[in-house]
């Protein structure tokens, strides 16, 4: 029954296909601009670019509305920014509900179940000596000699903490304001530090705001996209995710992106590890490692006996070959069921992780061809055949050719953790599809010289409408 | 050094304070940063003998946690062969300077008093604890019997 209804699927799937082709072969004929279908969606996140003046002033103008909306003072309105991601609606309702809760949870102010008893004579509990003339203490009461603060205090940054320094006190989760932590630095070199943590934490409490990830650069973006959309910093000319931060990776998400880069972190010193110790079994084809030098290996599930070099019936294999059992080490042989199962859930990984390599590779072998494409662009434009703009269609052919690969190379992270169903049925149909446009397209790029304009016009656009259909269903 | 002063007193406390869990607290004749203190377990399958533990006081004491290691060997989901354990209160990214030993050794009781096998460093042990109870509290106390210390009169 489920057979049935399989076929049927992708024979509905076979029909769409041919209408779908001729009614974008239609389309072909009108169109004028090579970007068909959506564009009310963009895949560039909107954003822009500050430096640190104006990210001051975007803390600056959140920090007044707040203190103008709930009546508080300029320090307490930022430090409830900071510890609530900058949101000021949110902390406007938690505040009109139950105002010591809201402090508790930014630690700013201390459990109220716990006792704690002011120490006598000012004897600070941290250095254990008394006779203190005054002692220092946050919100939570928690009192402590200003020596010890400096040293914790110290301590904390030099293990990269800023706004989350927490008092001194077992179990209390009060934070130290900045204007506590000035007050017992006062001038000393450590207060640069401070004030460099500070902005660090400033800017990644908040939710719009995230440094750009160009090496050395100092430019923060500020984006209130929701979609993992990329941003392309304008100072360092980065291009990355504006949600997670790495290579922008549509249509995956940044939860599966992320498990994929580090499944391929872990995994491909495994992989690699079994495809060169490991064979599988000729008869039973259970996953062996052979670990001593004998090449005479018996499968223990099977009971097969072969040759690990040749993979043949062992009895065939004469007697003067047999002189490898001299060593008499029992090759060690795994072949349970579960080694089953990791060979083939290893094939599963290979499989997506090989296309998305590949389509990596080829996206480096292209910059060659674009630097090819440029010299071929001056050569023509040196022997007077035509105009530099003439070309440039050229140029384009290989920066389309780029952008489709690149889409191509991220859907295989998304296929690999797809449930299978009819939705995955769709993903990989539109995939394969992009698949065959996006060789189609590079075959035709690699040949510009013998493709005629038109054609080589007619490649981009299907590669570009069958990525923009893919983004379309399943990333917009 | 604001460790000597804090160390000195901790030990004295420590000493005089008479309870049975943490007997023997020791320290190195000329360096007060090495401690060694006897843990006295009072729960099966522990309570057959009692567990040496060392304790290391950085220089920067109290202002980072002292390391504290299972010098006797035990039967445990949450400590190793080695006797490594992981107990929150004495991460470095937790750790309070006003934290005393004390409340570290309580903590450490707890743990040995009451197994996590939810989140184990030796995760067969923790399933044994789980699954076969029996098997768990018959070898942790032959272990216990075998490789521990004598309990203090």
């Amino acid at each position: 029954m489920d057979d049935e209804d399989m076929s049927c699927t992708s024979n509905d799937d076979d029909d769409y296909d041919c209408c779908d082709d001729d009614y974008y072969n239609d389309c072909d004929v009108d169109a004028t601009d090579d970007v068909a279908v959506t564009s009310t969606h963009s895949e560039e996140a909107e954003f822009e670019c500050l430096n640190v003046a104006q990210v001051e002033k975007v803390f600056v103008e959140s920090v007044k509305t707040l203190m103008l909306r709930l009546n508080i003072g300029d320090k307490v309105a930022k430090l409830l920014l900071v510890a609530n991601s900058w949101d000021i609606e949110y902390i406007v309702s938690m505040y009109r509900m139950n105002r010591y809760d809201l402090f508790r949870q930014s630690h700013m102010a201390a459990k109220s179940d716990v006792a704690y008893e002011k120490p006598k004579n000012g004897y600070c509990s941290v250095c254990a000596i008394d006779g203190y003339e005054s002692l220092a203490s946050l919100q939570c009461g928690h009192c402590f000699c200003e020596q010890c603060w400096n040293c914790h205090i110290e301590s904390r940054l030099s293990e990269g903490v800023a706004t989350r320094i927490e008092c001194m006190e077992s179990e209390c989760g009060v934070y130290c304001p900045p204007d506590f932590v000035y007050e017992i630095l006062e001038k000393g070199p450590l207060r640069a530090k401070y004030d460099r943590f500070l902005f660090r934490d400033l800017v990644l409490s908040h939710r719009e705001l995230k440094f750009c990830v160009g090496k050395d650069c100092q430019v923060v973006i500020r984006s209130n996209e929701d979609k993992p959309k990329r941003v392309t910093c304008e100072s360092c000319h980065t291009a990355f995710c504006v949600k997670c931060g790495v290579d922008y990776h549509a249509p995956t998400s940044c939860d599966t992106i992320k498990q994929w880069l580090t499944k391929c972190a872990d995994d491909s010193e495994t992989a690699n590890y079994i495809s060169a110790h490991t064979k599988d079994c000729p008869q039973c084809h259970s996953c062996i490692e052979k670990a001593g030098g004998c090449n005479h290996i018996q499968c223990t599930r099977c009971r097969y006996h072969f040759c690990w070099m040749c993979f043949g019936d062992w009895k065939t294999h004469g007697s003067e070959y047999y002189e490898c059992s001299r060593y008499k080490e029992n090759p060690s042989v795994a072949a349970e069921a579960n080694h089953v199962k990791a060979r083939r859930a290893l094939e599963k990984y290979l499989h997506y992780f090989e296309r998305f390599e590949n389509h990596s590779k080829s996206l480096k072998m292209e910059e060659q061809l674009r630097d090819k494409i440029r010299k071929k662009i001056e050569d023509k434009v040196n022997e007077h055949n035509g105009t530099w703009i003439d070309w440039q269609y050229l140029h384009s052919s290989v920066s389309l050719l780029t952008k489709c690969r690149y889409t191509l190379q991220y859907t295989y992270p998304f296929a690999y953790y797809m449930q299978s169903g009819p939705r995955k049925q769709l993903f990989e149909y539109q995939q394969a599809q992009l698949e065959k446009e996006v060789e189609e397209l590079a075959w035709a790029v690699e040949r510009a010289d013998a493709t005629a304009r038109g054609a080589l016009e007619a490649h981009m656009h299907r590669a570009e409408h069958k990525r923009q259909t893919l983004l379309h269903d399943f990333f917009f | 050094m604001s460790a000597t002063r804090r160390l000195q007193k901790e030990l004295g406390d420590l000493k005089s304070c008479g309870v049975k869990a943490y007997e023997n607290v020791d320290c190195e004749e000329s360096n007060l940063l090495k401690w060694t203190v006897l843990l006295v377990p009072d729960k099966e399958p522990y309570n057959k003998g009692a567990f040496k533990v060392g304790i290391t006081f950085p220089v920067d004491y109290p202002f980072k946690p002292p390391k504290v290691l299972f010098e006797t060997k035990i039967y445990h989901p949450n400590i190793d062969e080695e006797g490594k354990f992981c107990l929150p209160i004495v991460a470095r990214e937790n750790w309070k300077p006003a934290t005393k030993t004390e409340q570290v050794m309580m903590a450490l009781l707890s743990l040995i008093n009451e197994p996590e096998p939810s989140h184990p460093i030796r995760a067969d042990v923790a399933e044994e604890y789980q699954k076969d109870r029996k098997k768990f509290l018959k070898t942790a106390e032959e272990f216990t019997k075998k490789h521990a210390e004598k309990r203090p009169e």
